[in-house]
């Protein structure tokens, strides 16, 4: 089909959904998936098309020619905002309706077409002021999306820090494109390969975008945002937002030279992020906290795929960086899958409990089966646990990183690193999902509202089954995805051309399909054989023998993860409040543990005081004085006529002309302009 | 007619000084008018020959800053029942050596200037940059309004004696507008004056602190 054909086609999408946010949200929800699944065509086409699609105007708008370019690496994240943009609509459509939210429904769905549309101007811009733009708007709608609920005080505030990071980002990005229409001469971004000196530039995009991926210690913003935003809000935030910085990332080292060191730097940056944000998830009570941290610790993951294949770029592009890419390319989507299927589990959890604490929960396999089993796939993705596609990504990551190991040079000496770091990593995510699902689905309910809570209505079970099923997909045949992966290599390093699928992928591929065929049929057998013996029968949670037992027997959240939170106490400070029990018929004993904001609170706070500290100080020279503000005018001319006599030494000698550099470009003006001043 | 002129620039500075040192409100006063009349005659004693216009300016000058801004200004102290500026931010002693530290180092820079030949001799160029200065100490240092409205006057004083190097080229009309500038500028601090005395039961600017924000 013609790409032009379904340009439009995207544009009458958002369009329709636009205009259909008020009135009728079916029409909101059409003209969303019109838009979406025709985005997903245009990126098949750049996919498998010998040429990036590109569009430049032939008009211009504020001086600058819109340019957009549509090559593999933006498709790759174009597909994931497609799928994750229209399953998380789907959810809203109950999730957060007008009977539940009168107020906020209809500008959470207009905000959300904003939201998904700008991310995906944002993906194919090719002109830095263009990006800007984009970039803003995206977090604009995204800060609207998460105060949808502004009436409560921790939203607010969390919309608030959000906002301030954000904004922190976009000032550092707006240097970033500066500088490089500093040496370029344009804000077209196309052809900056040339110019090594644009090098040192990538710091700035790597703290501008690494605010906005939530890289460990810039991510103080993205747990309090992830947790207060309604569900299908998360779900996109986590899924696909902080997935841009990622992009951006990768955008501009594939189009702009990159310093040397930078793959080590992020290497580094990967495995701090990793370890901390699973430590940090396991620390939390608040269950979409958990997952929010879970998303820096998925973040870290990613970038130890980018920082192999940086490293491997600048050392004579070795395979094993294209295959550590691959990996990090497929957990771009595969996190996007899964943790937005969490998130929309964890928002039909909360939205049936009342509560986001996971030790008010429990029970909620018996009441909640369907959310259950679809929350379950998420987490033995998100753990990387066989046949699901989180294993796929996290193991090609594996896979680049102990190739880089057999090899020569300090590569293969420090790969080692790594790969313990993400061995640790994925260890934990286990315990944190076991605990989870333990806590959440398992045992007894611990209060009111969870022992009555009910299955989720269709739509967004619906909505959860798209993800999950493209989790059980991917981790069932990642072979069939290994052409899409091939061409966004190569368009990220042109150097690897016709990237080689690794022979173990394709028998990793019948494992899991293998795997999935033998689950399958052991179900088929356990259901059939239940059914004919007619053994069904329901009964309470298994009691431990207890004559009288009580939901408050069961483990909670802090208790399970007790034991690895204190072995990480030295990164998360967490506070415990113990009345331990004492002789030999205790009273009264309780425990309760809190895993404070670290970074904001003992980093970030602390200078952000300081900095409010001095900006009052200074509004202490306005006093209303007349006669000191006189002074700070005088003080002011003398410093004027300092800085102008520094910068102009020559200024005494107006005779001599060679020097001034206005010379050259109009030599009769500067005269006559000299000539005519009397004096000075 | 250059030594003449540097005689009467002299004057001024030393007038500068006087209405530096002094604390009583009448005597500031005829130091700024009596500047301002040395002032008012000089374009007539300056080397070109004379026509009507710089005649017209010279009596302008010497009639509005002679007579008739003292004279709207000693109405204002005689009705506000004032003739000390009693709490000077910076004192009377400390001012006039600042003035007087001041007025040397302008003389020092002005050498350093780049200025046309024929003025670099004379003590315009100081004398002007010494009248802009006292006016900035005094308006940073004292603390009654009718005080502060001299420094202003002596800071304009001293704006004229510049203007003065450009007479050639100033046309009449700008300096006509200066003029007018400044006797309304006096006439409405005069307004604001009688104002202040009013709502405070004084003339100390300092109170004026309690309108901010």
């Amino acid at each position: 089909m013609n790409p032009a054909f379904l340009c439009i086609a995207v544009v009458c999408g958002i369009g329709l959904s636009f205009i259909s946010a008020r009135s009728s949200p079916k029409g909101w929800i059409i003209g969303t998936f019109l838009s979406a699944s025709a985005g997903i065509w245009l990126a098949g086409i750049a996919f498998l098309g010998k040429h990036a699609l590109e569009w430049k105007s032939a008009f211009t708008v504020g001086g600058q020619t819109l340019h957009c370019v549509l090559d593999p690496l933006a498709a790759w994240f174009l597909v994931l905002l497609c799928t994750v943009g229209s399953a998380g609509a789907l959810y809203s459509l109950s999730y957060w309706s007008e009977n539940k939210h009168p107020r906020s429904a209809i500008s959470a769905r207009r905000w959300w077409t904003l939201l998904t549309a700008s991310m995906g101007l944002l993906l194919i811009s090719a002109n830095g002021l263009q990006f800007l733009f984009a970039w803003e708007v995206f977090a604009l709608a995204a800060y609207f999306l998460v105060t949808t609920d502004r009436q409560k005080r921790d939203v607010r505030q969390a919309g608030y820090l959000y906002l301030g990071a954000s904004h922190a980002a976009t000032l550092i990005l707006f240097a970033f494109f500066a500088g490089i229409a500093v040496h370029t001469g344009t804000w077209d971004l196309n052809h900056l390969a040339g110019h090594a000196e644009l090098a040192p530039l990538f710091w700035m995009a790597l703290v501008g975008f690494g605010i906005k991926a939530g890289i460990f210690p810039l991510h103080v913003w993205l747990p309090s945002a992830h947790a207060n935003a309604p569900s299908h809000v998360s779900a996109i935030m986590s899924g696909v937002c902080i997935k841009m910085g990622i992009f951006g990332l990768l955008r501009f080292s594939q189009w702009m030279p990159v310093p040397p060191q930078a793959g080590w730097v992020i290497l580094t940056l990967g495995v701090v992020s990793s370890i901390a944000g699973v430590a940090f998830a396991l620390g939390q009570h608040d269950l979409k906290r958990l997952l929010a941290y879970h998303s820096v610790e998925n973040i870290g993951i990613i970038l130890l795929g980018i920082g192999f294949a940086f490293i491997s770029k600048a050392n004579g592009h070795a395979a094993w960086g294209q295959i550590a890419m691959a990996g990090a390319l497929l957990h771009v989507w595969n996190h996007g899958l899964f943790k937005s299927l969490l998130f929309l589990g964890a928002g039909s959890v909360i939205q049936a409990c009342k509560t986001r604490i996971m030790s008010r929960m429990g029970g909620l396999w018996k009441k909640m089966p369907l959310t259950t089993v679809f929350f379950a796939i998420g987490a033995a993705a998100i753990s990387g646990l066989p046949p699901l596609n989180g294993f796929v990504s996290e193991w090609l990551v594996y896979l680049g990183m102990l190739d880089a190991l057999t090899g020569h040079g300090i590569v293969a000496g420090t790969a080692v690193i790594p790969i313990v770091a993400l061995a640790i990593t994925g260890a934990l995510a286990l315990a944190c999902f076991a605990k989870v699902c333990g806590i959440v689905f398992l045992g007894a309910a611990r209060s009111e509202a969870a022992s009555n809570a009910g299955e989720s209505p269709r739509s967004m079970l619906t909505a959860m089954a798209i993800p999950a099923m493209l989790c059980a997909i991917i981790g069932a045949c990642p072979t069939v995805f290994w052409p899409l992966v091939a061409p966004t290599l190569s368009a990220f390093n042109p150097a690897w051309e016709t990237p080689i699928q690794p022979e173990s992928l394709s028998t990793l591929g019948s494992i899991h399909l293998g795997l999935w065929a033998a689950a399958a049929c052991l179900g088929f057998v356990m259901l059939f054989s239940l059914i004919r013996s007619k053994r069904i029968r329901r009964s309470i949670t298994w009691d431990c023998g207890y004559a009288q037992p009580s939901v408050r027997m069961q483990y909670t959240a802090a208790s399970f993860a007790s034991i690895l939170t204190s072995w990480f106490f030295w990164l998360l400070h967490t506070v415990r409040h113990e009345i331990p029990p004492h002789g030999p018929f205790p009273a009264q004993a309780t425990v309760e543990e809190h895993t404070p904001e670290t970074v904001l609170e003992h980093m970030v706070q602390p200078v952000a005081n300081g900095i409010l500290r001095l900006s009052s100080a200074t509004r202490r020279l306005q006093h209303g004085r007349v006669q000191s503000y006189i002074l700070y005018l005088i003080i002011g001319i003398i410093g004027i006529a300092l800085v102008v006599g520094w910068a102009n030494p020559n200024r005494e000698q107006p005779q001599n002309h060679s020097s001034s550099p206005y010379q050259t470009v109009s030599p009769q003006k500067t005269d006559s302009s000299i000539s005519s001043q009397p004096c000075i | 007619m250059n030594s003449m002129l540097n005689n009467l620039i002299a004057l001024a500075i030393g007038l500068n000084l006087i209405a530096l040192g002094t604390s009583r409100i009448p005597s500031l006063i005829r130091a700024m008018s009596v500047q301002g009349v040395i002032l008012g005659i000089m374009p007539v004693l300056m080397d070109h020959h004379l026509d009507w216009r710089v005649i017209a300016i010279a009596v302008a000058t010497v009639g509005v800053k002679g007579v008739a801004i003292p004279h709207m200004l000693n109405r204002a102290m005689r009705s506000a029942n004032i003739d000390r500026d009693m709490e000077p931010l910076i004192g009377y002693v400390p001012s006039l050596l600042l003035g007087a530290a001041g007025t040397i180092a302008v003389m020092v820079l002005s050498r350093y200037l780049p200025l046309l030949p024929h003025h670099s001799g004379s003590l315009l160029v100081p004398g002007a940059l010494a009248s802009v200065l006292t006016g900035f100490i005094l308006l940073i240092g004292r603390t009654k309004a009718i005080s502060q409205v001299c420094g202003y006057l002596i800071l304009e004083n001293g704006i004229y004696l510049f203007g003065l190097l450009l007479l050639e080229s100033t046309p009449l009309m700008v300096e006509a507008g200066i003029l007018l500038d400044l006797t309304v500028a006096v006439f409405v601090i005069g307004i604001i004056v009688d104002r202040i005395q009013r709502e405070f039961d004084s003339l100390d600017t300092r109170k004026l602190t309690a309108l901010r924000e």
